[in-house]
């Protein structure tokens, strides 16, 4: 092979030196001249009606504007899969956290304490905050007629028949936790308009160009007029997918004129992005008496919360990789997201599939304690290889190294294993 | 309420007139624009506003300046400063930093440099649970904190050569 | 009494949206006035290292050196589309269409040095870091700054612009079946762990990380990656916990929401497996994800392992270890 010129060799980072130095500029090192600060009302209800009443807010010395649902120039609403978030609550809202309300005042502080005498009126309706619950037809709805989002499928072979040939076969059920990917860079940014008209929004984001689409549609503005100028980023994992800042920053900068900042606090920054979908995971494993992966059944519930955000996509690959990175001939997987009123969950570092080896994982070293059969023995036996297939029946034709990861990692912690040394990959 | 507060900052005396409640993280970014102290929680846990202040590391969300009349503050901004009066671009931990992979998203960078500045200066060669307990008020999301260990062992040794020179 | 186990965790990923979701990175690659080559890419630098790797990647693929490649994908007014920076799809998707626009710019380079170089074929002409020289007659030569000289007197502006579609279709709507992504990258992580049964207390003492990256275009940034991810995904096993009640999150800041700092991370053992992927830019899948996976069922695994109780509910807190060990004492 030709040596290389600079793949396979540890670079420094281009952009360490900004970093190190603290020269690097996050949104919230951004001051211009002429800036306004901007403070967002959240809901605290999990599901309410609700009605605004800012007269109090914009009389209060310092604040410049109180915008709401009436003030979005385009459309009130954006999300990566539906358009099921609002840009601010317009009649109900169907999670703690949802933007109601984003205070413009000559300083933060101000925005802050002005925020409070927004008085949000509500009337509380029956909240779902268990997605099992929220399956059933007569839960309470958090959108449209049911909360049940999406259903994936995954059949092959026939399990009734293939878990009776199993020598054992282990049922289980899993609950994956509900959890942040605290960033440790606070959502903040800025907006303003250029001398073209452009909307320029800068902030922390993990997709300029499909911002750029969602502010366009809630501002009523041809995409060409936005502009998103991406920072330096302070983590994302994901949760740097959905819409926060932005609309609300270029709304707020169209509207006055002016440069408009918003920092969020750490609370916020909770309250304000996705979270990891929590999986419900009721697991059916079967193996042969040899050790071999025969039959499984999973029935995996993805909580959404209140918006879809990536739902789908999630739930799907979820389902996709329940299976574990083992060949079974026989499985029946069924995987759904549901609505909640819960925070919504979305984008997070794995997507689904980093939930179901929870499962998978601990079904297969229980088959291989109740067979008494090595836990490296038992996935070396039946981990993917070149030319396996697939749970969804796709043929891995290369690059397919599980077996040596497998082999190199439990050999360094000190696993006592018999395999076939041809198996392991040489550097 | 304004009141008049002394102290030195990067090296440099400043007297300023200033409500003596402010944060100091507000003080140095909003005011002095000082913006390589970051605030990544505004209660002390996450370290990534630290400052040294005569020697010992704060978090600057928890500090009011009027705690800091007549004392030392020390910023990301001085390191630099540091180096360019020896004739180097980077203050040996920042190159440490770099040499070693430590950075990935940076918002915690500034807080760990600080903290391992403020410990070489008292250590020259810290073993490496004195290097993790140097660095446990600064939390990182994104490195697992071993390839900022190991930068600050590397730190360690050319702050040693450094010397010798 | 302290009870040590060992736990081991294998995964599998696939890379990028999946299912038939058109998955499209565009580049743009350009030689300028400075005789660099800027890569034009709406790709984010999140921490993870785009900005180096797709860097490295560039340069390689334009014959260069790393910094002869300035990329940019700060502003949506000069980038062309590229995805998103999630799906651990930046290295293998914008990489292949930063490759693919590098390769081809490389070759309009090269013709325009065939021109004013007098060589009948590129065959004849080599790089050497910004220049372009004669193959055997090194003194014949014309730098890159130079070269865009010429390419402007013939009115030829060298920028390519091109796009990489993945591969993906969508599956069955009845069974599942079909290729919903590709490529997989693949994982094991092996732990110790130590579990003190009084307290419910979980110490990781040692990892050990595996992980196919097909081929690491920079090995340093794969282990930052390993090591944070492993870091993540301990903190999801262990530490976590939003704390939701009535749809409310009452662990909304660090005193309550715990995530590990130096003191809790074990000793790790990177092991880098290279298996390059043919369709991947220099062989190389995409980590960002699959880093993270493993190490939550090891840690599980481990668990048991040491004292023989099945985490079916996470986090793995100390009062739900207790609260295991101790319905397994009852139950005996």
């Amino acid at each position: 092979m030709k040596p290389s010129i600079t793949i396979g060799k540890s670079e420094l980072r281009i952009d360490a030196k900004d970093k190190v130095t603290g020269k690097a500029v996050y949104p919230s090192d951004i001051y211009l001249d002429n800036m306004v600060y901007g403070y967002t009302i959240r809901s605290t209800m999990p599901h309410a009606e609700i009605k605004v009443d800012k007269i109090e807010a914009l009389a209060y010395p310092g604040v410049i504007a109180v915008f709401t649902a009436e003030d979005v120039t385009g459309e009130n609403h954006h999300g990566v899969l539906f358009k099921d978030h609002e840009v601010f609550c317009s009649k109900k809202v169907r999670r703690v956290g949802e933007p109601i309300a984003f205070v413009v005042a000559d300083t933060m502080d101000t925005a802050r304490k002005a925020a409070k005498l927004v008085k949000v009126a509500y009337n509380e309706l029956p909240a779902v905050l268990d997605p099992r619950e929220a399956m059933k037809e007569n839960s309470p709805k958090v959108h449209g007629d049911s909360n049940i989002i999406y259903h994936y499928k995954l059949r092959t072979g026939d399990i009734e028949e293939a878990f009776q040939k199993c020598e054992v076969v282990v049922e289980n059920t899993y609950e994956s936790s509900m959890v942040d990917h605290a960033f440790l860079q606070p959502e903040a940014g800025v907006a303003y308009i250029e001398e073209d008209g452009t909307v320029t929004i800068v902030t922390a984001t993990q997709y300029p160009h499909y911002d750029r689409e969602e502010v366009a549609e809630a501002l009523g503005l041809p995409h060409n007029k936005i502009k998103i100028l991406t920072s330096a980023v302070g983590g994302a994992f994901g949760g740097r997918e959905d819409i926060t800042v932005q609309i609300h920053l270029a709304l707020a900068a169209l509207k006055l004129g002016r440069p408009v900042k918003t920092t969020y606090t750490r609370e916020e920054s909770f309250q304000a992005h996705s979270k990891r979908h929590p999986l419900y995971m009721k697991y059916k494993t079967g193996a042969l008496k040899d050790g071999t992966l025969y039959a499984m059944e999973a029935e995996i519930i993805g909580d959404s919360g209140a918006h879809a955000s990536w739902a789908i996509n999630v739930l799907r690959k979820a389902g996709v990789h329940a299976a574990g990175p083992y060949c079974i001939p026989n499985i029946k997987i069924d995987s759904y997201a549901v609505y909640t009123n819960n925070p919504f969950t979305g984008a997070m570092r794995g997507f689904g599939a980093a939930q179901v080896p929870m499962a998978h994982e601990q079904q297969i070293d229980e088959i291989a304690r109740r067979l008494n059969i090595n836990p490296i023995e038992i996935r070396l036996k039946n981990c993917f290889k070149v030319g396996s297939l697939t749970a969804t029946g796709q043929t891995l034709e290369e690059s397919v190294p599980l077996t040596d990861t497998i082999i190199k990692a439990a050999k360094e912690i000190g696993y006592e294993f018999s395999y076939d040394s041809n198996e392991e990959v040489q550097p | 309420m304004n009141e008049q507060i002394r102290f030195n900052l990067n090296g440099k005396d400043m007297e300023i007139q200033a409500d003596p409640s402010m944060r100091l993280i507000d003080l140095l970014r909003d005011e002095l624009r000082l913006t390589g102290t970051k605030e990544g929680c505004g209660e002390g846990e996450c370290g990534a506003c630290t400052v040294i202040i005569d020697g010992i590391t704060a978090n600057s969300c928890l500090v009011l300046i009027s705690q800091i009349r007549d004392k030392k503050v020390t910023t990301i901004e001085a390191l630099e400063q540091e180096a360019l009066k020896k004739g180097d671009e980077l203050h040996p931990i920042q190159q440490a930093f770099i040499d070693a992979g430590a950075v990935q998203c940076g918002f915690c960078t500034p807080g760990m440099v600080l903290s391992a500045k403020a410990l070489l200066d008292h250590n020259s060669s810290p073993d490496e649970n004195e290097i993790k307990r140097s660095i446990s008020g600064n939390l990182c999301r994104c490195t697992g904190y071993k390839k900022i260990e190991k930068a600050i062992q590397i730190a360690s040794d050319y702050m040693k050569k450094d010397g010798v020179e | 009494m302290k009870k040590r186990g060992k736990g081991i965790g294998s995964i599998f990923y696939g890379t990028g949206y999946g299912n038939g979701f058109p998955d499209v990175s565009n580049a743009c690659a350009e030689l300028k006035a400075d005789g660099k080559i800027y890569v034009y890419a709406g790709a984010t630098e999140v921490g993870q290292g785009a900005k180096t790797a797709l860097s490295q990647i560039a340069a390689e693929a334009a014959g260069v050196k790393l910094d002869k490649v300035v990329l940019v994908h700060e502003d949506t007014s000069k980038t062309p589309d590229s995805g998103t920076a999630a799906a651990s799809r930046q290295t293998y998707n914008t990489g292949n269409g930063i490759r693919i626009a590098c390769e081809q710019l490389k070759q309009e380079i090269l013709s325009i040095a065939k021109e004013a170089l007098g060589t009948n074929t590129t065959m004849g002409i080599k790089i050497n870091n910004d220049m372009l020289e004669v193959k055997g007659l090194p003194d014949k030569k014309i730098s890159l700054q130079e070269l865009y000289i010429e390419a402007e007197k013939m009115g030829k502006t060298l920028r390519v612009d091109k796009a990489f579609v993945a591969h993906t279709m969508k599956m069955d709507d009845e069974t599942g079946q079909g290729a919903p992504y590709w490529p997989y990258t693949f994982a094991t992580y092996c732990v110790e762990v130590e579990v003190d049964t009084d307290t419910g207390k979980v110490d990781v003492l040692k990892a050990v990380c595996a992980q196919d990256v097909g081929r690491a275009v920079n090995p340093m940034l794969v282990e930052g990656q390993m090591e944070g991810g492993f870091a993540m995904g301990m903190s999801w096993a262990l530490y976590e916990d939003l704390g939701l009640s009535n749809g409310k999150i009452k662990n909304d800041n660090f005193s309550k929401y715990i995530i590990p700092t130096s003191l809790d991370m074990p000793e790790i053992k990177n092991i880098i497996v290279e298996d390059p992927e043919s369709t991947a830019p220099f062989g190389a899948k995409g980590i960002g994800e699959p880093v993270m996976i493993p190490a939550m069922p090891a840690i599980l695994n481990a668990i048991y392992d040491a004292v023989g109780i099945r985490i079916t509910k996470l986090p793995a807190s100390q009062q739900e270890i207790v609260r295991l060990i101790q319905e397994k004492e009852n139950q005996q």
